[in-house]
């Protein structure tokens, strides 16, 4: 070959390596400008049980009893509100749906204390219909409902059906019952429904409508639908300039209220749903009842609040922080001391407690919501806890187990000679099927086998000494306090908490066209130092949080209605 | 066991969603206070005695009958309730055929049931005039329940001598051992056990006590001295329960306050060897009770013998001299027991302590009680800690 070919097949390939190396390498602080987030598109998405309770005591107080409860949503993407985007109401569903609105709409009219709150008018005749006391009723709490003033059919379609269900019945409160338990059973109430309208910033764009918007933000900060100052700005055009909506956001922002929205965040991405099909073998567990359950979520929920809503932390140090709360029945299962003190029989309180330095707990991975959720009902299984790790809190997918997997060496802790898990899991994974997924599962699970499966300390298995050694991605750690060390320091941490929040902040999962948007936000959390409150700030503040895009397949409320019928 | 954590000042001060103002920050306050205090008192302690204090709770606590094949060579005393009110009418005089009529009436109930009834009220008899038999049981005639009559018992050697109503013990292989509260009631159906299986007595009561009454602490502190296997060993009240798990079972670590009253105070020197804790003769031993037991339980000559497990849990016995009128005063209101006024006169007979000077008759009964203790937290007690949270809650 010739010199000067020579020289351009050495400078292609220099170009060719840099190429390459820019591609891996390219620092992520620089955004991508090139590729365009391209907007999600709408979806309608059914409310949590959460969200039901919380819109049902927004409107008429917490004192109501829904007298049910909503069939469980699917998780998609790791998250159930995602999930939630694509499901439907079967026929139980919707049963469950009628009798929670008639139970709360017979509350509301038909007990004379509630009635006298809500209903400011009175009719002019008890039994007979009263267009304009039914429409006095209706129309705010139909605009608290539906997250949207009625529209002037709607409204008169209500008040039509309040008045003939009065003829029917002979009592006016017990016709408006009827006519708001059917606004309670619309899919307006029980389905998120974005509107979209013309983006004026973006030619040929579209974005959510003004009450869409307030919906969405109100969803994701609150977990609940707007309140009536929220619907007022949309109302008024307010969310329309950008200091308009920054003075919602900053009003949202410091209410007590963000709580409720961080708090849904981490029970939804932490799995925390999954308690209630959680069950422990009482003979090898007896302190672990339904209550340690309920506390052991409170803990975990109490301590991230703490942490990153009341002292603004680095998130990643939620993973070794020594700082939590604990009910005397949890200080129990975590051998500290922590006095009731009310009365025998009391209700117990919570309280601030410090792990000790020395401790082996640390973090909310030592969190009985962690090692106990992420364990059979009679024994320990560091696959699980590794699995919930890799799959929960660094969005990581692990192939599930192959068809005819045998879990017989792992599951019989009475082994005689595989005493502890980690000699039954080595046993089982001489298999190599097996041995590949558990490689990167398992070492994490096994620091954590201080910690029995309901979360109690232990130091021996079958008598044998426990060993807590592993590594996570090349880092090696020698026992769980080391654990919370390596995975605080793994960059899939915040970037799983990114795409988890920002997923969970539009309720639907990202396609790889709108990844950019999460890169973006990967940024701007490592440049606020990994403060959940700022990247919550910062989700709604950017304009794509509310850019959308018809839907291919458009489902039209009628047909919602339709199916919901 | 691990070294126990703390509740640390800035946590229980934050302010706005856990701390603000009002109620709820001063008891967060006050609570974090308590478990520092609880810390500073537990060091206090230890260092006060030079060494590191391990805590418990009583899990289990009755009188140990631990009975065998043939110790009640007469045979045991009647167990169920229809031969309990034969033998009553036998004791007062009724011939059997005359017993077996008004059992007849008995088994029919109704107005049967009501004459033997009746009968049995007014078998208590003072001046001429029926009185409650329960109550006045001097006044009932010795129905002679029948005694234990075996060589081997659980116990202690109360008073350092031999005699002929000692036992030897069968745990130990120790001679001397007073205990005349199994001698006196062991042949009685309700009261017989064994040292895996406790009396069907002793385990009603403890269900009984167990939610009813404040739970026993045990402090067990190395000696200020420093000599290999002297401790400290500390016995009082809390003013919480037992708590329980899920199954019943006691709960392990769980945190008690400590009852500051003197009246169930005891702390003595003992000793801790290869796992086994004892505590040799002191003069007394008392802690308030229950009233489904004794009002307050008060031992003389008290000793105290206990083992521990590989898991920390200790088991074993603690025995004294008990004043046997205030075991009637429980055992008189537990229909469990059976013959009641029996009990009383078969344990009037076995006394072997106290003698009460104008009489000569001994007021005191050799007891041993099954004592069993997990571990557990121990915090000051609960005025100290309400002090403490007013203290705490102050800028």
């Amino acid at each position: 070959m010739k010199k000067p070919a020579r020289r351009v097949v050495v400078a292609g390939f220099a170009v060719g390596l840099i190429a390459v190396a820019a591609f891996f390498f390219w620092p992520e602080s620089t955004p991508s400008s090139a590729r365009v987030f391209q907007p999600p598109e709408v979806k309608a998405s059914r409310l949590t049980p959460e969200q039901y309770r919380l819109a049902i005591t927004d409107v008429f107080g917490a004192h109501i009893d829904l007298g049910g409860r909503l069939e469980p949503v699917m998780r998609e993407a790791g998250l159930l509100v995602v999930g939630a985007s694509s499901v439907s109401v079967t026929a139980a569903g919707m049963e469950q749906f009628d009798a929670m609105a008639d139970a709360i709409s017979e509350q509301v009219l038909m007990h004379d204390d509630n009635r006298r709150v809500f209903l400011s008018c009175a009719p002019a005749k008890s039994d007979q219909p009263d267009d304009r006391c039914a429409s006095e009723f209706l129309a705010p709490v139909g605009e608290r409902l539906f997250r949207r003033p009625l529209t002037e059919w709607e409204l008169r379609s209500f008040v039509a059906a309040a008045a003939a269900a009065t003829k029917a019945l002979g009592d006016f409160h017990a016709g408006l019952s009827l006519s708001l338990s059917a606004m309670l059973t619309s899919p307006q109430f029980l389905f998120r429904i974005p509107v979209i309208e013309e983006d004026p910033d973006r030619s040929g764009g579209y974005r959510l409508d003004a009450y869409s918007r307030a919906a969405r933000l109100s969803f994701f900060l609150w977990n609940t639908g707007p309140d009536a100052e929220l619907l007022r700005a949309a109302r008024e055009g307010e969310l329309d300039s950008d200091r308009g909506f920054r003075r919602q956001v900053d009003r949202m922002m410091a209410s007590p209220r963000l709580e409720e929205g961080v708090r849904a965040f981490f029970h939804d991405m932490l799995r925390f749903d999954t308690f209630e099909t959680l069950s422990k073998d009482p003979a090898l567990f007896p302190k672990f009842s339904r209550r340690e359950m309920a506390d052991a979520q409170e803990q975990t929920l109490r301590t991230l609040v703490y942490l990153l809503l009341d002292q603004q932390r680095d998130y990643r140090d939620a993973f070794t922080t020594k700082k939590t709360f604990l009910t005397p029945s949890l200080a129990a299962i975590y051998q500290v001391p922590l006095a009731h003190q009310g009365p025998n029989g009391g209700v117990e309180s919570w309280e601030p407690f410090e792990f000790p330095a020395e401790d082996p707990r640390a973090g909310i991975l030592s969190h009985a919501s962690f090692t106990a959720l992420h364990s059979p009902p009679g024994r320990t299984s560091p696959t699980d806890r590794g699995k919930a790790l890799r799959e929960v809190l660094m969005c990581q997918t692990v192939p599930a187990p192959p068809p005819d997997v045998q879990f017989t060496v792992v599951q019989n802790t009475e082994d005689p000679i595989h005493k502890t898990v980690r000699q039954r899991l080595i046993a089982h994974s001489t298999v190599p099927s097996c041995a590949g997924c558990h490689r990167i599962m398992d070492p994490m699970g096994l620091a954590l086998e201080n910690f029995d499966g309901a979360g109690e300390f232990r130091l021996v298995e079958n008598g044998q000494p426990i060993d807590t050694a592993g590594d996570l991605d090349g880092m090696e750690f020698s026992n769980s306090l080391e654990l919370a060390q390596v995975v605080r320091d793994n960059p899939a941490i915040p970037s799983c908490l990114v795409k988890r929040m920002t997923t969970y902040a539009f309720g639907q999962d990202f396609t790889q066209d709108q990844r950019v948007f999460l890169k973006q936000m990967r940024v701007r959390f490592r440049e606020s130092g990994f403060k959940i409150p700022e990247l919550m700030r910062t989700i709604v503040t950017s304009p794509e949080f509310f850019q959308a895009a018809p839907a291919s397949d458009p489902v039209s409320v009628d047909a919602l209605t339709a199916a919901v019928r | 066991m691990r070294a126990p954590g703390s509740a640390i000042p800035e946590v229980a001060g934050v302010r706005g969603r856990h701390g603000g103002s009002g109620r709820g920050a001063v008891l967060r306050h006050g609570a974090a206070f308590g478990v520092v205090l609880w810390s500073l008192w537990a060091a206090s302690v230890a260092l006060a005695a030079g060494g590191q204090s391990r805590t418990f709770v009583v899990s289990f606590f009755a009188q140990q009958f631990t009975n065998y094949p043939g110790d009640c060579p007469g045979g045991v005393n009647p167990e169920d309730e229809r031969g309990q009110i034969a033998f009553a009418l036998r004791t007062m005089g009724y011939s059997g055929a005359e017993v077996r009529c008004l059992m007849v009436g008995w088994d029919q109930g109704g107005e049967g049931e009501r004459k033997v009834n009746e009968i049995l009220e007014r078998r208590a008899v003072i001046n001429g005039e029926p009185v409650n038999p329960m109550t006045h049981p001097e006044a009932v005639p010795d129905p002679q329940l029948k005694f234990v009559n075996a060589k081997q018992s659980v116990g202690f050697d109360l008073d350092g001598k031999q005699s002929a109503d000692d036992f030897v013990d069968m745990i130990t292989g120790k001679p001397g051992i007073d205990n005349q509260l199994f001698r006196s009631l062991g042949c009685n159906q309700n009261f017989r056990g064994s040292w895996t299986s406790p009396s069907a007595y002793g385990e009603w009561v403890w269900v009984q006590l167990r939610d009813s009454q404040p739970a026993w602490l045990m402090m067990i502190t190395d000696a200020p001295s420093g000599k290999a296997g002297e401790v400290i060993v500390r016995i009082q009240r809390s003013f919480d329960h037992l708590r329980s798990n899920m199954d019943g079972s006691p709960r392990w670590h769980a945190t008690y306050r400590a009852d500051p009253d003197p009246r169930s105070f005891n702390e003595y020197r003992g000793y801790l060897r290869d796992g086994e804790l004892t505590i040799p003769r002191q003069p007394r031993f008392s802690v308030l009770w229950n009233g489904l037991s004794a009002p307050v339980l008060n031992l003389s000559q008290f000793q105290l013998r206990l083992q521990q497990d590989s898991r920390g849990q200790w088991d074993g016995l603690i025995g004294g001299f008990q004043p046997w009128r205030e075991l009637y005063f429980a055992f008189s209101h537990n229909g469990i027991v059976g013959d009641r006024p029996g009990l009383w006169h078969a344990m009037k007979k076995a006394a072997d302590a106290d003698p009460e000077p104008a009489t000569g008759q001994n007021l005191a009964i050799s007891v041993a009680y099954r004592f069993t203790a997990i571990p557990a937290f121990i915090t000051p007690s609960g005025a100290s800690v309400r002090t403490a949270m007013r203290e705490g809650s102050k800028p």
